[in-house]
């Protein structure tokens, strides 16, 4: 079962210039102590057409994630507008929030978005080449698409790396080689095995 | 009878493949498939019960769904006492929910229905074992147990009590076991498979009770459960699927030598699943009728692959089967769940518990198998002994049921008094946000809420103890790496031994082999106290009495190196071997005294003739000795000094310089030198081992080779002593440590530091509290972070338990073995009392049979008894008056305790 669930989001400055920055308020909350990061994503989608005009805003580490509800809030830049199509500028598209956990994505939240220009004379009469500074970016907020992915949780097989599990035995002595070659000599060496109490 | 089908209660379509009525009867789950996942549905029962609650508005029908699991569920299960919710599912998991007292209602974000969960259910456990879909799921009686039944063929059966660990494994089935039913009184529990068998297991032993298998020989096909169903009587258990002529029926196998005899017909397909209502009823007493009190009898539905269910009373002899039940749910794969419900003129009058129980205790008595501590209070203590343990163990118990009471998971709200708007409206600002080193921003979450998970306060009561120590030794290892080599190990013994009053004490000098402090070329001097001490704090005590000498004439450096490179530890001389004694005396009034003693090496004299000079200082008396030889390292204990000249003589003089011995000529150059009691040990450049115990006159190793430890051709030996009993322990720099057994001639493990069990084995909740943990033995010295063993394990907390338990298992018996070929006789006591501890609370009843039988002995002398009555000096029978209590505390033993106390009292009056 997945250890983290996504409890909510609150898409915050909503609606919004398009020119400003995506805000999202993620509220999970997780199972039990996570040992590595969450990485979250904003992928704004800049034509419905083809995956090419995807863009991914930001991606954040969220960590640690001790065991509890947690809830951040995640900005990124609005989309780079040179790599969205012009004639999909304007419209309905989508922007996506994914987190992803040992790189597996195991949820991605979909949202509509309609860029429309709020001045009714644009709205009318769309200049041919987008204004963005006149577009206003609303997030349909109250309709999350979630998409839940299973995925291994544990990871790869955990290290079991422990400082206290270092041996110290390395810094002995090496024992040259006996000249016969046969019996090794017996290294002498530090007795640093009072490491119990 | 009324029939209804309340259509709300759905999964959107999905098949629903399970349903289960709260002990209350305030509510109901359904499991079975959710969009893309598992789905768990908690309902309300009030709208199906009444019409009026189901059209009004504010009566919420839904009260929680979970879409936790990953695939379809199969099973859903209520405790007896209403608290949990077990699921089991496709994803291989059983899931254990319970309601958490947390604030208002939520939703299941993103989900398609708005409707909000009124109460909050969370999964306070997630049991990974099986490896396959699991079919059934069943709690036992007075929830002990849990137990889950999987395609794996395998049953397991969790701790109720302690989850995620498992009691046992019920392998057998040789086909996908999928039905479960446990026996009302806890004695038994029955499986029905796919390799058309039925068996019963008992809980005693959770060993195979019968094996059923006739009744199913006809059965083909297959059915995707198989539900079967004990009478809550606790006399018939009712199979699904079984064929009789041909036709498909119930098997009604009666408890009393589970016989076949019976069975429900009339179903045209398989019977998949059969249910007893959990209560027994006795016939309405109907007013101014002179009905004889009637038998009570018991309820049961049947359903089958032919989408219809029958419902049976097993009134007095079963003849014809009618319907009752005072409300049934019945779900089906169509998605769709019916209520039947019945009236108490139909069914007659339920039972109460207490007369259900009265029912249970008069055919069956008390059962032992149940008697866990949930059952304390109703389980008679036969043992006045046993009463006196079980009262001991009393408040602690209490303690921690309060303990689990406060830490019930719930949300606590950590955000010191600020209302979460607040926290909202300025996260952004508030949350901290960092960079890692390769410019990725990072995000730190604000906590809004802690979450409970509910860890057994034991454990985490017992971990901080150890976390202390095992911070400690790490420190200490640091340290010990840099310093300088030293060799404080062997004052170990020393200051153990005084506090072993009555064992022959013995005390041992070292000889240092400070060749790093060589190369350095500068004179030895005090530095070493001070690292002595930080490298053992414990021995501050011995330490402080150490007085160093210089050694005259300093020899350069390099040429010791140099010579220790072509393999002749000539190792000049050197100050030092120090040697502190302790005596204990019989009066138990130790006195420390101190034994110094300085070599001088080429003492010139008249004539040109060099001679080595050893003084020796013990207790403000000196004695000094010449030999002709330049002196390589000395030794020494409280009885014998021992030194190793160049001319590879080794001479042995008693505590006041007398010779013992003529100079013993050794084969090859000595290399270490150890002395403990009259125990002298030589390791020699070749590579070989020989101890003697010169008081006796008799070898104990000779020369033995080190090769076949030896074995890599990195490997060195890293540290080597010589125990107080005269055992040599060999450390090599592989992190493995051998003593040489010399009845066996064999090298024995005795320890390795990259052993898996070591940081597997968790035994932290048996170690005794109040006894300090024995640091100070040989095996605990070669063992060095056997106080780090379990710190991985509390890591690994998804290891399956049972493979957690047999790596304890397998350490802790390793441990015991260690300490008993090193003639450790405190050390093997005090794991042997671990390991004690651990059996009983694991219920590994052959194992502590086993070793109680040893400890015991034979009660009459026979000619033929090869039973020594002792164990490393230590009375095995003391040992077992150790045992007993230990055994006292689970009330399961208390038959083995009885048995064993009655032995030794036996055996004490004789």
């Amino acid at each position: 079962m997945a250890k983290v669930q996504v409890l909510n989001v609150a898409v915050l400055d909503n609606p919004s210039h398009f020119g400003n920055p995506f805000q999202f308020e993620i509220t999970f909350e997780c199972m039990e102590d996570l040992p590595e990061d969450l990485e979250w994503k904003i992928i704004y989608v800049g034509s419905a057409e083809s995956e090419e005009y995807d863009q991914t805003l930001d991606s954040v580490l969220v960590g640690p994630v001790p065991a509890g509800r947690h809830m951040f809030v995640f900005q990124a830049d609005a989309p780079d507008t040179h790599l969205i199509p012009e004639t999909d500028a304007v419209g309905v598209t989508v922007v996506l929030i994914t987190c992803t956990y040992r790189g597996q994505e195991f949820i991605r939240i979909g949202y509509y978005v309609n860029n429309e220009y709020t001045d009714p004379e644009l709205r009318e009469n769309p200049p041919l080449k987008p204004d963005y500074s006149q577009l206003q970016r609303n997030i349909l907020a109250s309709n999350p698409r979630v998409t839940r992915f299973h995925i291994n949780w544990e990871g790869c097989t955990e290290k079991m790396e422990d400082s206290e599990n270092v041996d110290p035995a390395p810094n002995a002595v090496v024992a040259p080689p006996c000249p016969a070659g046969k019996a090794p000599i017996l290294g002498f060496l530090p007795e640093n095995s009072m490491d119990c109490l | 009878m009324k029939l209804l089908k309340p259509s709300w209660v759905n999964h959107n379509g999905k098949p629903i493949f399970s349903v289960d009525i709260h002990p209350e009867g305030s509510k109901f789950a359904t499991g079975g498939q959710g969009e893309d996942s598992g789905k768990v549905v908690i309902w309300n029962m009030a709208p199906v019960l009444r019409e009026e609650d189901e059209k009004n508005e504010n009566i919420p029908k839904m009260l929680c769904q979970m879409d936790n699991h990953l695939a379809c569920v199969n099973c859903v299960r209520w405790s007896n006492n209403g608290i949990y919710l077990a699921s089991g599912g496709d994803d291989k998991l059983v899931m254990v929910w319970k309601r958490a007292a947390y604030i208002g209602p939520s939703t299941v974000f993103g989900s398609s229905s708005k409707l909000a969960n009124v109460e909050q259910w969370r999964c306070v456990t997630i049991l990974r074992n099986h490896t396959g879909d699991v079919m059934d799921v069943a709690w036992s009686p007075h929830d002990v147990w849990l137990a889950s039944c999987s395609v794996d063929n395998t049953i397991v059966i969790w701790n109720a009590r302690k989850f995620p660990e498992i009691v046992t494994l019920l392998k057998g089935h040789t086909g996908l076991v999928k039905g479960l039913t446990w026996d009302p009184v806890g004695k038994y529990i029955a499986s029905q498979a796919d390799d058309r068998s039925l068996k019963v297991w008992r809980t005693m032993d959770w060993q195979l009770e019968t094996n059923i298998t006739k009744p199913f020989n006809e059965c083909g096909g297959t059915t995707h459960v198989l539900r079967l169903s004990w009478s809550p009587d606790g006399q018939y258990l009712v199979s699904a699927h079984a064929m009789n002529n041909s036709g498909p029926t119930a098997q009604i196998i009666e408890r009393d030598g589970w016989r076949t005899n019976m069975d429900f017909v009339g179903h045209r397909k398989a019977v998949t699943v059969v249910k007893f209502n959990p209560k027994i009823f006795k016939k309405k007493q109907k007013n101014g009728s002179s009905q004889k009190p009637s038998c009570p009898y018991c309820c049961c539905a049947v359903g089958s692959k032919d989408r219809s269910v029958s419902v049976w009373l097993t009134s007095l002899k079963l003849s014809h089967g009618t319907l009752n039940g005072l409300g049934i749910l019945v779900c089906s794969m169509d998605g769709t769940v019916a209520f039947l419900d019945f009236s108490q003129d139909e069914l007659g009058d339920p039972l109460n518990e207490d007369e259900k129980n009265s029912i249970h205790q008069n055919i069956y008595g008390k059962s032992l198998a149940i008697t866990t501590e949930a059952q304390l209070s109703t389980t008679i203590i036969e043992n006045p002994e046993m009463l006196k343990y079980q009262q001991e163990k009393g408040p602690v118990e209490h303690h921690n049921a309060a303990d689990h009471e406060t830490q019930a998971p719930k949300l606590t709200s950590v955000v010191n008094g600020e209302s979460l708007e607040d926290i909202r409206k300025n996260l952004l600002k508030k949350q901290v946000e960092t960079r890692t080193a390769d410019g990725r921003r990072r995000i730190t979450p604000l906590c809004i809420a802690q979450l409970d998970t509910g860890v057994n306060p034991l454990g985490t009561g017992a971990a901080p103890a150890v976390n202390s120590n095992n911070i400690k030794p790490n420190l200490l290892l640091t340290s010990a790496a840099k310093i300088e080599p030293m060799k404080a190990l062997d004052s170990r013994f020393t200051e153990r031994s005084k506090a072993t009053p009555g064992v022959t004490i013995s005390s041992s000098a070292v000889g240092l082999t400070m060749l790093d402090r060589m190369k350095d070329g500068g004179p030895l001097k005090d530095p070493k106290p001070k690292e002595e001490t930080s490298s053992d704090s414990e021995d501050k005590m011995a330490v402080t009495k150490l007085s160093f000498t210089k050694r005259k004439g300093e020899v350069e450096g390099p040429e010791v190196v140099e010579k220790k490179k072509k393999g002749r530890p000539r190792k000049d001389t050197k100050m030092t071997p120090v040697s502190h004694a302790k005596e204990t005396s019989r009066v138990a009034a130790p006195s420390a005294s101190s034994v110094f003693v300085e070599v001088e090496n080429e003492v010139s004299t008249v004539g040109g003739v060099r001679f080595s000079q050893l003084r020796c200082t013990r207790e403000g008396r000196e004695w000094d000795t010449l030999l002709t030889s330049r002196i390589l390292t000395v030794a020494g204990s409280s009885e014998v000094i021992a030194v190793a000249c160049e001319d590879r003589t080794l001479s042995v003089l008693s505590a006041c310089g007398r010779r013992l011995l003529p100079a013993i000529l050794l084969p090859a150059p000595v290399s270490a030198l150890h002395c403990s009691g009259s125990f002298v040990m030589v390791l020699t450049a070749c590579a070989t081992l020989s101890v003697w115990d010169v008081k006796k006159q008799v070898i104990l190793v000779r020369n033995v080779s080190l090769l076949t430890i030896l074995s890599g051709t990195d490997t060195t030996v890293s540290q080597s002593l010589l125990t107080q009993q005269g055992v040599p322990v060999i450390s090599l720099s592989n992190g493995r440590s051998y003593c040489f057994n010399s009845s066996l001639e064999t090298w024995n493990l005795i320890a390795d530091k990259q052993d898996s069990l070591v940081q597997c084995a968790d035994f932290r909740n048996f170690l005794p509290s109040q006894d300090p943990m024995v640091s100070s033995g040989p095996l605990a010295i070669m063992q060095g972070r056997t106080l780090n063993a379990g710190r991985l394990a509390s890591r690994l907390s998804s290891t399956p338990h049972h493979l957690q338990q047999g790596m304890t298992l397998a350490y802790l018996e390793n441990q015991l073995a260690s300490a008993l070929i090193l003639r450790s006789s405190q050390e093997y006591r005090h794991w042997l009392l671990i390991y004690a501890r651990f059996l009983v609370n694991e219920g590994a009843e052959h194992r502590l049979r086993e070793l109680c039988k040893d400890l015991l002995g034979p009660v009459h002398k026979s000619a033929g008894s090869i039973w020594e009555d002792t164990v490393l000096g230590l009375r095995k029978r003391d040992l077992l008056r150790e045992v007993l209590p230990v055994i006292g505390q689970n009330l399961r033993f208390q038959r083995v305790f009885t048995e064993y106390q009655d032995q030794l009292e036996l055996l004490r009056n004789k």
